[in-house]
């Protein structure tokens, strides 16, 4: 029997980061169509952050802060409770 | 009365004019054909790099493939060209494939441009190797190696 390594956990990890270049619109506009889906949304979580405020930040609608907490069930547990590096999942409007 | 010699040296004069003039209209018709209007760049992805720190202009500061478990891992994505919209994703794996972290940045450029992504883990990096892929718009646009050691 081999040795199996435990698999590191990589939970944890915070990540960020930013650019020189200006920021897209956050709803995506619409393009021609194409063979290749476009990668899902991802938003990094910052300090003051709330799952309402990402909503109306990315939809527009703080309302839809349902749609991004049952996007992110695996890694949010509670709507009230994220961090600063969390990377959620944004799904479609 | 015009004597015969005068009028040939009038005539060819003419039809060097006219060879002339001709030349360098066609000249002028060749020229704007090769040089079409100037176009914005396509968007693409220059260069990527992996280091300890990056600089106010988001670039890594000295690029490096060896890490300790403590550091926070920077990449520096350059890129050139002008796009509306472009999806730039960071994608960390472990050695086995397991998947570390993974971001996208919807940028707008307008011409050369530097995107930085950055991962840290409070408890340490696992020693390893790791591998990042950079993508746009989900296409392959780069990547790196390093490793992590005590």
């Amino acid at each position: 029997m081999a040795d199996e390594k435990p698999k590191p956990n990589f939970g944890n990890v915070q990540s960020g980061g930013s650019s020189t270049a200006p920021a897209a619109p956050a709803s995506p506009t619409a393009t021609s169509p194409s063979a290749t889906p476009a990668p899902p949304r991802t938003y990094t979580v910052v300090a003051g952050d709330s799952l309402s405020k990402i909503a109306k930040k990315m939809y527009g609608d703080a309302n839809k802060w349902q749609a991004i907490f049952e996007a992110n069930r695996d890694t949010v547990k509670n709507p009230d409770l994220i961090h600063p590096g969390q990377v959620l999942k944004i799904p479609d409007a | 009365m015009v004597p015969q010699p005068l009028r040939i040296r009038s005539t060819s004069c003419l039809t060097v004019i006219a060879i002339g003039a001709a030349l360098i209209h066609l000249s002028a018709c060749t020229r704007s054909e090769e040089a079409p209007a100037p176009q914005a760049a396509a968007f693409r992805v220059t260069r990527v790099d992996v280091g300890k720190a990056i600089g106010a202009d988001k670039k890594v500061t000295a690029p490096s493939d060896a890490f300790k478990p403590n550091d926070t891992i920077y990449a520096s994505v350059s890129s050139e060209g002008a796009a509306p919209n472009v999806a730039l994703s960071a994608r960390w794996t472990f050695e086995d494939g397991q998947l570390v972290n993974e971001a996208t940045q919807n940028i707008a450029p307008s011409g050369p441009a530097v995107t930085e992504f950055h991962i840290s883990k409070p408890d340490g990096w696992p020693a390893g190797k790791y591998k990042l892929e950079v993508s746009a718009n989900g296409k392959p646009a780069g990547g790196a190696q390093f490793t992590v050691a005590d």
